[in-house]
């Protein structure tokens, strides 16, 4: 019998109201057990998925619109119809390097119901085909690690996993590997090399899925953990009853995790699309507002990556589309909150700093400048900054990203929104994403940058000489 | 007879100068005599002698053999040779110092190129140019000849004929690139002052201010 | 279907013009062809886009509206429209470019790629003027030693993976990759393991940027110094293309040149680094003599040369011998073939070592060339040496045919080599026994396999299967412990594959010019036999030997009887390079008189030579270089000889000239004039072919006059059970004359040590590395013992040293087999 170590729940989750499909067993104490697991439910979606055809499975996902909770948010029943036919094998991993700034959903899915996610890996297994699954979990976890494991051996144990599941034809391995607690491996074709024991850099494409050249060279499906938490679900109350839940474009719920300057900062599941900002940041049900005596100034609606939103956005539904046209993405469901005593230049500075550590220093303009970017927002912290550095920021973002960045509307001073997603000249989104903070809150708060700035440019010589 | 007046006509000019002041001064080359006069007459201040190779004030030499000297001379009159720095005794502050340094003074047509190539501001020139070597191997200045001596001064070899003040007001130097990557001494004329030796000031439009003043990096007044 | 996929070329615009580009070509080669040149760091045509510098940021649309893209990563087509010069473009160049020199140290002035630096160019070319970099700039320790050669300087890097994707992907040497994250990346060894791979020079010729510096040039001389030329890298017969690049009449620095058929501008650190012997302070500048004293000093040409032709004069044609003429250009072999054999008469010249290959194997096989061996879905057998110890550059095609390729290779080799981690089957028999292994591979093809030579019939017959396509035999001596005899009979079999040609895999400099120069027994040139082209040679030769002469082994073996007047060493050191160490000796100082030709002294000069030649060196004469292919090149003078040393043809004419006979060669292109007047196989050899294969070379086809080898050696019997098969393979770095005299590369010699299968060495029973004696009927040798399981069952494994020749102490030139017992010491 394995034994569980009882270590308590890391905080993050709020025991709300709501419809619960991936937090349903979050408010138990062992809610990591398989007894837990399977006195509620678990694997009970699998025996279902077993009794039907992989394609009746398949066509469920589709059905149901189940969006990747990843970041890109792409659906993963279409996903899954790009594997190549006839190019065996194929392999399932599982992306579970959360390591979005402000993010930590996944973490919660993996530690306080690995069963569930395990469940989702095998019914999707059983749907595409598949025999081998690899779940990479971030190198900081360490409970998640522990629980996954101690999950998988139970489940091996069980029978769930392994030669003839369940005394079907149906045979499935899943490997845990963990990573090195590398930002960028949150990247799928990067995660991809990290599996193989290779440096984690993002691989060339085309390409552009790995489900057609992937882990080995073979096609590949890579799910985030969340995504594939919602297939038992999916599976057992069928898709039709998961679109009762959100928006017709974004339908069921959805994990936020909110932190930052409110009352009651955690992980929320929120219906998709319907729920709005504000519901969710001022709501009883959910944060319950700003701390007292203070005003929002500004929030980061999905992860670290995304361009920053402002009291305008607050009325914006907790979907992809509006979300994206309005200047930033929804992303890793990370939302970080700033009150009126956040200093923005500061804030943006920290955040670029997270992107300039964690650069993998494959691309040049990345690697270069996302540190340039940290060298000036700290010098002008540090009160040397120059006038000139504003637009050097921007030009140094614009190398980075080429043209216009997404950022949100700023009526105050007519700005339309620009939306989502900016354009790159790197191979993955990691050096654009260093530019949302600087871009975001330059025109936004372009009058704090200049009162920081106390040096004077030099003079040029040219300009010098025509003076004199 | 028209051609006679012509003659003596000529000859008109040949008088007349009899009586001017004379243009050409006494000069014996540093041999004169006890009594004699021998003065020179004061060279243009942008006169281009013989080089000098200068050293840091810590005792480095300048020079770390790079070649541009010998790249950009139009009379192929510089041969330079580097060689890796001991680090327990180097020569110049670095990994590679002028190993090989010749200028060869039958060739030299004192253009100042090579001054303004050098990117460490090891070679300048002084005012000396009177030296009468009767060989070819003299003629060929080694860099032990070309560095200056520990006080400082360029070396006096037996066949120059130096007077007070000539070791002064060596050529200047200018930037073509911004070397250290500040954007600011870009086509800045930059006098070599502080670890140079003789050093003239600057000329109207060369501006010593601009050149010396933002070692801090943030204000230039 | 689209249009694309059936048609034979795509169009493309670039910048407003329309031009046709191969399918799958990528954009940034389909551009440059078209004039657009796109700035590019990290991209190598030789190696695979990496996308990493994001310099060749162009302007693309392929239908959904322009975009920036890398167009080192983007394969061209149907309808792409590029434009380079947009002002979008632009600015993104501008951009990377102050990216990449934010950290860069711009110490240009102390650097050696200064004035040739990509970089530079780049940045002058497609950069902004300025940079508004105001921080400190990243520091790292300056150089650091990575290996013997190559120095690392971390702050210039610009990280392009070039040299990490050549060490990894083209050498298979993982041992330079990517450290830390984000704007601290850097490239470094893994710790306590150097960069010791037989090819890291060639990162320090394709690193865009100065970082990697090589020891033997640095600081030596800037790029504006050096003038160069092109020619043929000596040190082995892959006859790999080069520049030499000189100042001040000294060789400073060898680059490749990529020739397409031949090594792709790749050269191993041997080839690279080789020229350092020439300059070294025991370059022969002047003629030696042995004075009464028994001491060899430097004396006038009329006094070195009178001597000798003393001496040849008295001695009957029989009674003269000639070995060695691999390191001479094909026009010297020419000249001192026709000296020997026209006008001394005699036939005892051989080029070859006895560790060769009998002259049948190599020219009378059908042939192959480097790219015929390399062509995809063909079959390589590796049945020589490990290329990767002996045949650097073509190791790396060799490498990139099968994991690129996708060529099949199958290894028939003594023990594992740098290959066999790409070979599909491996196949080590028992020493000795390799003809009977191919006979039982051949057999194999169509029938029943059985266990033979030691290999099991199971792995006979998946070899066996495995044999598909167009099937090319890299051919060589592998082990210098057997004969090459039983190499031939070997090849024999496997001539009876279907469809199967034989790239010669002899090792030595220009053995093969040597070969189709007639220096060999029984030979004449043009690959041709004393009796088959004695007519067509003899219209134009003062004379022709009137038998079959001796072969190296036999000369030495004569001459320790007694029965050898004169024997002419002509750039070789038998004491540490024959296979017999003992016969070496002997033949030596027996012989009456010695004379010695050569660039340095070695052992055997010092030993033996009474008379030694000052020659011009490979960088110091013209002439042609005749590759294991028959490709011949160029191999151009760059700097005069040292001294008053001379080109060895005009050694050959002088001491001709003072025997009374005219050669009538008094130019090296009156030198192939002749050679292609008297051999139809070098009827293409022509100046104006030469011109435009200036860098490609002109390949010299065909068999002659030589017929195929026949078999002749018996049955191998086993060995004893005290005692073990010896196996002596040579390495790259062997402590040969070359290597002791290169200031760089000299410690690089490996040291001794003996390796046995690992149930001998269990046998054995001692701790590895322990000090054991191995002993053979001729001699004896201590080295640390260590188990190699790829060695056959009852074998002994010695690497050739030429140091002391002590793997040749243990072996007897021309026994099919050594046996060797290994003890406690």
């Amino acid at each position: 019998m394995p034994t569980h170590s009882y270590v308590p729940h890391a905080p993050g989750y709020v025991d709300n109201e709501g419809p619960k499909i991936v937090t349903s067993r979050f408010g138990y104490e062992d809610s990591f057990t398989l007894e837990r697991s399977q006195a509620t439910g678990g694997y009970q979606a699998l025996r279902t998925a077993l009794d039907k055809t992989p394609a009746e499975i398949h066509s469920e996902v589709r059905e149901a619109t189940l969006l990747g909770r990843g970041g890109a948010g792409f659906p993963a029943g279409i996903k899954w119809g790009f594997l190549p036919p006839g190019k065996f094998p194929y392999y399932l991993v599982v992306n579970g390097d959360e390591s979005e700034p402000g993010t930590y959903k996944d973490r919660l899915l993996m530690e306080r119901d690995p069963h569930q996610l395990i469940e989702g890996c095998l019914i999707t297994c059983y749907a595409l085909g598949l025999q081998q699954c690899f779940l990479y979990v971030r190198g900081e976890m360490a409970l998640a690690q522990e629980r996954i494991a101690q999950a998988l051996n139970e489940a091996y144990a069980e029978g769930y996993i392994g030669k003839n599941i369940l005394g079907t034809e149906f045979s499935v391995d899943v490997v845990l590997t963990w990573g090195a607690g590398a930002y960028i491996v949150g990247e799928e074709t990067a995660l991809i090399e990290s599996l193989e024991g290779n440096r984690g850099m993002p691989r060339l494409k085309p390409p552009y899925f790995p489900a057609a050249v992937g882990l080995y060279g073979q096609p590949t499906i890579v799910n985030n953990v969340e995504t594939l938490s919602n297939v038992p679900w999916v599976t057992e109350n069928g898709a039709r009853q998961y679109k009762t839940y959100g928006s017709e474009k974004s339908p069921g719920t959805r994990m936020f995790a909110v932190s930052g300057h409110v009352k009651r900062p955690g992980v929320y599941e929120v219906e998709q699309g319907i729920t709005t900002f504000r519901d969710l940041l001022y709501g009883d049900n959910f944060c319950q507002g700003i701390r007292d005596g203070h005003e929002l100034k500004m929030f980061v609606p999905g992860g670290g990556s995304a361009p920053w939103f402002f009291e305008e956005q607050l009325d914006l539904p907790l979907e992809a589309g509006p979300v994206g046209a309005a200047g930033s993405m929804l992303g890793s469901g990370g939302i970080i909150v700033m009150d009126d005593t956040t200093d923005a230049v500061k804030a943006a500075l920290r955040l670029v700093r997270f992107y300039a550590r964690e650069s993998c220093g494959k691309c040049t303009p990345c690697r270069e400048g996302t540190t340039w970017e940290e060298r000036v927002l700290q010098r002008i912290l540090d009160g040397e900054g120059r006038p000139s550095d504003i637009e050097m920021l921007l030009d140094i973002a614009d190398n980075i990203s080429p043209g216009p960045y997404p950022v949100a509307a700023d009526p105050a001073q007519d700005l339309d929104a620009i939306p989502f997603p900016p354009k790159q000249t790197t191979i993955c989104p990691l050096g654009p994403s260093s530019v949302a903070p600087i871009t975001s809150t330059i025109r936004r708060f372009r009058h704090e940058y200049e009162a920081k700035i106390t040096k004077r440019d030099p003079i040029p010589v040219a300009a010098e000489k025509a003076v004199s | 007879m028209a051609d006679i007046a012509d003659y003596f006509r000529g000859f008109a000019v040949t008088f007349r100068k009899l009586f001017e002041d004379r243009v050409t001064g006494e000069y014996r080359g540093g041999r004169a005599k006890e009594g004699q006069p021998d003065d020179k007459r004061p060279k243009p201040e942008r006169l281009h002698g013989r080089h000098v190779l200068n050293r840091y004030e810590d005792g480095m030499e300048k020079c770390i053999g790079c070649e541009l000297c010998a790249g950009v001379c139009p009379a192929n009159c510089i041969y330079v040779r580097g060689a890796d720095n001991d680090p327990e005794n180097p020569t110049s502050p670095g990994e590679r110092f002028g190993f090989v340094y010749e200028i060869n003074y039958l060739r030299c047509i004192h253009c100042d190129l090579c001054v303004e190539a050098c990117p460490t501001q090891a070679i300048t020139e002084s005012k000396l140019f009177e030296f009468s070597f009767t060989n070819r191997s003299d003629a060929i200045y080694t860099k032990d000849e070309l560095v200056v001596g520990d006080d400082g001064k360029p070396q006096q070899m037996p066949w120059e004929d130096w007077r007070d003040g000539e070791d002064q007001l060596t050529s200047g130097w200018m930037r073509a690139t911004s070397s250290a990557g500040d954007h600011r001494y870009e086509g800045v004329v930059h006098w070599a002052g502080e670890l140079g030796y003789g050093v003239r000031a600057p000329e109207l439009g060369q501006s010593a201010e601009v050149a010396s003043a933002p070692a801090d990096g943030g204000e230039v007044e | 279907m689209s249009r694309a996929d059936e048609a034979e070329t795509v169009n493309v615009t670039v910048n407003g013009a329309e031009i046709e580009a191969s399918p799958g070509e990528l954009l940034i080669d389909a551009c440059e062809r078209a004039g657009a040149y796109i700035p590019r760091f990290c991209y190598h045509s030789r190696m695979k886009p990496v996308g990493m510098c994001r310099m060749c940021l162009v302007e693309v649309d392929t239908g959904r509206g322009a975009a920036l893209q890398p167009s080192c990563m983007l394969p061209v087509s149907d309808g792409m429209t590029v434009e380079t010069e947009t002002d979008l473009t632009k600015k993104a160049q501008d951009g990377v470019l102050e990216f990449l020199l934010v950290n860069h140290p711009l110490d240009c002035p102390v650097c050696d790629k200064g004035g040739e630096c990509p970089l530079q160019d780049q940045t002058v070319a497609f950069g902004p003027g300025e940079s508004r970099f105001v921080e400190e700039k990243r520091h790292y320790e300056k150089p650091i030693a990575i290996s013997d050669t190559v120095y690392l300087d971390r702050e210039r890097c610009i990280l392009c993976d070039r040299c990490t994707r050549f060490a990894n992907d083209v050498a298979g040497d993982t041992l330079i990759h990517f450290m830390d994250r984000g704007n601290n990346t850097q490239v470094n060894t893994f710790p306590d393991e150097p960069f010791a791979s037989y090819f890291s020079g060639n990162t320090v010729q394709i690193c865009p940027v100065g970082a990697l510096t090589a020891k033997p040039y640095r600081f030596k001389a800037r790029p504006w110094d050096l003038e160069e030329t092109i020619s043929t890298a000596w040190t082995d017969s892959v006859g790999s293309r080069i520049t030499v690049q000189s100042s001040r009449n000294e060789v400073l620095r060898l680059l490749g040149v990529d020739a397409d058929s031949v090594n792709w501008g790749w050269l191993s650190d041997k080839e690279r680094f080789a020229f350092e012997a020439l300059n070294s302070e025991d370059r022969l500048g002047r003629p030696l003599v042995r004075d009464d004293d028994h001491q060899l000093v430097a004396t006038g040409w009329g006094d070195a040369l009178d001597r000798a032709v003393a001496a040849l004069q008295g001695a009957a044609p029989e009674r003269i011998a000639m070995i060695g003429g691999a390191r001479l250009t094909n026009e010297s072999q020419y000249a001192w073939a026709k000296l020997a054999k026209g006008v001394l008469r005699t036939d005892n010249v051989d080029s070859q070592l006895g560790d060769g290959l009998p002259v049948e194997a190599v020219l009378g096989l059908p042939r192959a060339t480097i790219d015929d061996a390399c062509r995809p879905g063909g079959t390589i057998i590796l049945m020589g040496p490990d290329p990767k110890e002996e045949l650097g550059a073509l190791y790396l095609r060799l490498r990139h045919a099968v994991l690129e390729d996708g060529a099949t290779l199958i290894e028939i080799t003594p023990r594992a080599g740098g290959l066999t981690g790409l070979a599909s089957h491996s196949l080590h028999p028992r020493p000795g026994e390799l003809p009977a292994l191919t006979a039982a591979l051949v057999a194999a093809v169509n029938g029943e396999a059985v266990d033979t030579a030691g290999v099991g019939g199971g792995v006979i017959a998946a070899a066996a299967a495995a044999l598909d396509g167009p099937v090319t035999v890299v051919l060589g001596r592998a082990s210098l412990a057997e004969t090459g005899e039983s190499v031939a009979d070997a090849a024999v079999n496997l001539s009876r594959l279907d469809d199967v040609s034989f790239l010669s895999a002899l090792r030595r400099g220009n053995i093969h010019g040597a070969l189709d120069a007639g220096l060999s027994p029984g030979l004449l040139p043009g690959r041709t036999t004393l009796s088959a082209g004695s007519e067509r040679v003899g219209e134009v030769w003062p004379g022709l030997p009137e038998s079959d002469g001796l072969d190296t082994a036999g000369i030495l073996a004569a001459s320790a009887e007694g029965d050898i007047d004169v024997l002419i060493v002509l750039g070789a050191d038998p004491i540490n390079d024959f296979v017999d160490h003992a016969a070496a000796v002997a033949g030596l100082e027996a012989a009456g008189t010695v004379i010695a030709v050569d660039l340095v002294r070695n052992d055997s000069i010092e030993a033996a030579a009474h008379i030694v030649f000052a020659a011009a060196g490979p960088t110091e004469s013209s002439g042609t270089f005749t590759n294991l292919e028959g490709r011949v090149s160029v191999c151009e003078q760059k700097v005069t000889p040292p001294g008053t040393a001379r080109p060895d043809w005009m050694l050959a004419t002088e001491l001709a000239h003072r025997l009374g006979a005219d050669l009538g060669l008094d130019s090296p292109e009156s030198i192939r004039a002749e050679l292609v007047s008297v051999s139809p196989v070098h009827h293409n050899l022509i100046e104006e072919a030469l011109a435009v294969g200036r860098i490609d070379g002109v390949l010299v086809e065909g068999n002659g006059d030589i017929a195929a080898p026949v078999s002749t050696t018996a049955d191998v019997p086993s060995n004893d059970a005290y005692s073990l098969r010896l196996v002596s393979t040579r390495s790259m770095y062997d402590d040969g004359v070359a290597l002791r005299h290169s200031a760089s590369s000299r410690g690089l010699a490996r040291g001794l040590d003996v390796r046995l299968s690992p149930t001998e060495f269990d046998k054995l029973g001692v701790k590895p590395g322990t000090i054991v004696k191995v002993e053979s009927s001729c001699g004896q040798l201590l080295a640390p013992a260590f188990a190699d399981s790829s060695l056959p069952a009852g074998s002994a494994h010695v690497p050739w040293s030429a140091a002391g020749s002590p793997a040749g102490s243990l072996i007897d030139a021309g026994a099919p087999f050594i046996d060797v017992r290994v003890e406690r010491a």
